[in-house]
């Protein structure tokens, strides 16, 4: 496979004034060019810090300790200069974030937002930034863009604010582009749309994506693998008709087992885990979902479990000890 | 047939536009009612009212006209303290409880408060903090501790407690887990079957997870643009929806299966929400209505019944 981005071993510490948290504990991913691959995890998972720390992108006012490697289109991310970050960023690597109006300045207008990051990644001035802005706005399907171009984020839906905002991540074709929680902020039925867009743009342009959501159904919907994460680490990661239709992870399964299915009786009571999620303050010596696990044994609470390979399918990998005992049917870790 | 312990009639809220002279149609003419002991839910897109809709019926927003009656008392004949007596029968659980905690305050204090303005006897207070959160299913012992040592899940329960010490006959609880991780979720919906059935409290549930209302309320209403489309028994709604919104809305929910969901026929609502300042006429899906006539322009569509309790407001219902 012929990764775009590729992480090895990463890990993330987060230094703040009393603590220090393992937020990234020990991660490898990679993903191919024109590939979807989705980040799963409850709060806290560190889904987003792994996506974002590689690339320079950290919480303000804490420390930040990174080890291991990352590296985009070849260049290595880790232990390089700030100012070579900065030149990736916008340019190889973009972002899409979660809330497409806090993301857009209020006060200017859609078209100049666009042609000012066509300027900054691109070295387009005046006519041809716009030109450039305009040609944007109809590849991400915005219909009307002339007039579009004039308007503020204000007077546009949140789908077309979204719209805006992919257009600007994509100006300069990244070979990588990150969307975190890209269509949480909307309704459904525009949902669909935004992720038939992002599939769209991926195969014109052969850009590799990270889909980080909590949302089953995007996941399902968007992308090739999926990789689930629990406390910082790794649970599983495979195909996504694999690792959704028969998780070799208990972790993996009760939160497929949580979501309501079409098939459970109106009245019935939901399916939830047991106990709660791990604090990340001290270390954790065992598997990480042991205290919740239906399956654990006590070795489970003393020794970590690695990456393991899940025997028939290539790529698809999963962090159990009990990992032997295969797929586990639905509804047995509920 | 029991008489519902609340009943909203004919409720219309508007809002007076940014624009001169323009309003904003927010909630025009809806009439619903909820049973004791019956959760029901309250599904549409943002922008549809649904949340304007829940904050006039707790007075968070004034209606224009309409009547919200409550055990038979009309609310808008009420004035002053005896309009908040009664009205405190009607509690609101708001969707973050990272915002709606107090963070300096303990999880007792945070009770304790509700309690006073109950007109709880001081002596009393203790006991009855203790017994609230059992309803919620929380240890006396978290009574010292600050929201912000809990996680959301257990926070979301403080709040659902301090909602009940005004023993609520009505709970009105605007997304309340979409905040929540998916895991702590359930804890949560299942608390809202437990107070509906031991307690007697009727939920009106408010939520864009179709999934998750259709399997926590027995009825929904569905809504679009500020009125009601299509309301039905959860069987009847999920299982056969009439109103060609409600397919659409239900049609647009991917499926976690990516087998199921690569299979799933797409029925791609064209358009965006129409503005409610300027509502269309006649029936105001027909802009994107994929079986919109020019008789759909001319009168607003009634609701039809088509089953027992199963209403939509479409010309050509089942078409």
């Amino acid at each position: 496979m012929n990764a775009v981005y590729d992480i090895r071993d990463l890990t993330v510490d987060l230094y703040t004034r009393s603590a220090a948290v393992r937020v990234v504990d020990g991660v490898s991913l990679s993903v191919a060019a024109g590939e979807c691959l989705a980040i799963v995890g409850e709060s806290g998972s560190g889904k987003t810090v792994m996506s974002f720390a590689p690339i320079g992108l950290m919480p303000e006012g804490v420390s930040v300790g990174l080890s291991g490697g990352a590296q985009l289109a070849g260049a290595d991310l880790i232990g390089g200069d700030e100012a070579a970050l900065a030149r990736l960023r916008g340019r190889e690597v973009a972002v899409i974030f979660q809330d497409p109006m806090t993301a857009l300045n209020p006060a200017r207008r859609i078209g100049s937002q666009i042609a000012e990051v066509c300027t900054l990644h691109l070295g387009l001035k005046g006519a041809a930034a716009e030109a450039r802005a305009l040609e944007l706005m109809r590849l991400v399907g915005i219909s009307d863009p002339e007039a579009r171009l004039r308007q503020y984020p204000h007077e546009l839906s949140g789908g077309l604010c979204q719209r805006v905002v992919i257009a600007m991540a994509i100006a300069a074709e990244p070979k990588l582009l990150i969307a975190d929680e890209p269509t949480t902020a909307l309704d459904v039925t525009v949902q669909a749309q935004i992720l038939d867009l992002l599939r769209d743009l991926r195969a014109r342009m052969g850009m590799a994506m990270i889909l980080i959501t909590h949302d089953i159904g995007v996941v399902a919907n968007a992308a090739d693998r999926v990789a689930v994460m629990y406390a910082g680490r790794l649970a599983e990661v495979g195909p996504v008709d694999q690792v959704l239709r028969a998780p070799t992870h208990p972790y993996t399964r009760a939160l497929i087992d949580a979501i309501p299915r079409p098939e459970d009786p109106v009245g019935s009571p939901f399916r939830g885990l047991p106990g709660m999620p791990p604090q990340l303050a001290g270390p954790i010596g065992g598997c990480a979902f042991a205290p919740r696990c239906p399956r654990a044994t006590p070795g489970c609470a003393t020794l970590r479990p690695p990456m393991r390979a899940v025997a028939g399918t290539p790529g698809w990998q999963a962090a159990c000890h009990h990992l032997t005992l295969a797929v586990i049917p639905k509804g047995a870790a509920a | 047939m029991t008489t519902p312990v609340l009943e909203v009639r004919n409720l219309v809220t508007h809002f007076r536009s940014v624009e001169r002279g323009k309003t904003i149609k927010a909630v025009d003419g809806v009439s619903l009612h909820l049973n004791a002991g019956e959760i029901v839910g309250l599904i549409g897109e943002s922008g549809c009212g649904k949340s304007t809709l829940s904050r006039s019926i707790v007075g968070l927003a004034t209606p224009n006209s309409g009547q919200i009656v409550l055990d038979g008392t009309d609310l808008s004949t009420l004035r002053g303290s005896a309009l908040r007596r009664t009205r405190s029968a009607i509690q609101y659980v708001f969707q973050d409880p990272y915002s709606s905690l107090n963070n300096r305050q303990t999880i007792g204090e945070a009770l304790e408060e509700a309690l006073v303005i109950a007109g709880l006897p001081a002596e009393r207070r203790g006991a009855r903090t203790t017994e609230l959160l059992d309803h919620v299913g929380l240890p006396a012992a978290i009574a010292p501790r600050y929201g912000r040592e809990l996680s959301g899940g257990q926070r979301q329960r403080v709040a659902i407690a301090r909602a009940l010490a005004m023993n609520p006959r009505v709970l009105i609880a605007d997304e309340p887990v979409s905040a929540l991780d998916l895991s702590v979720r359930a804890q949560v919906m299942n608390l809202f079957f437990d107070l509906s059935r031991n307690l007697g409290v009727a939920c009106l549930l408010v939520a864009h997870d179709l999934a998750l209302v259709r399997q926590a309320a027995s009825r929904n209403y569905v809504m679009y643009l500020g009125k009601i489309v299509e309301e039905g028994a959860s069987t009847q709604l999920y299982g056969d929806p009439r109103h060609p919104y409600s397919r659409a809305l239900l049609a647009s929910a991917p499926s976690p299966d990516p087998v199921a969901e690569r299979a799933r026929p797409r029925v791609p609502l064209t358009g965006e929400l129409p503005s409610p300042t300027n509502p269309p006429s006649g029936c105001r899906f027909r802009t994107r209505c994929p079986v919109a006539q020019a008789a759909c322009t001319a009168t607003l569509p009634p609701p039809v019944e088509v089953a027992t309790g199963h209403r939509a407001a479409c010309l050509f219902e089942g078409a």
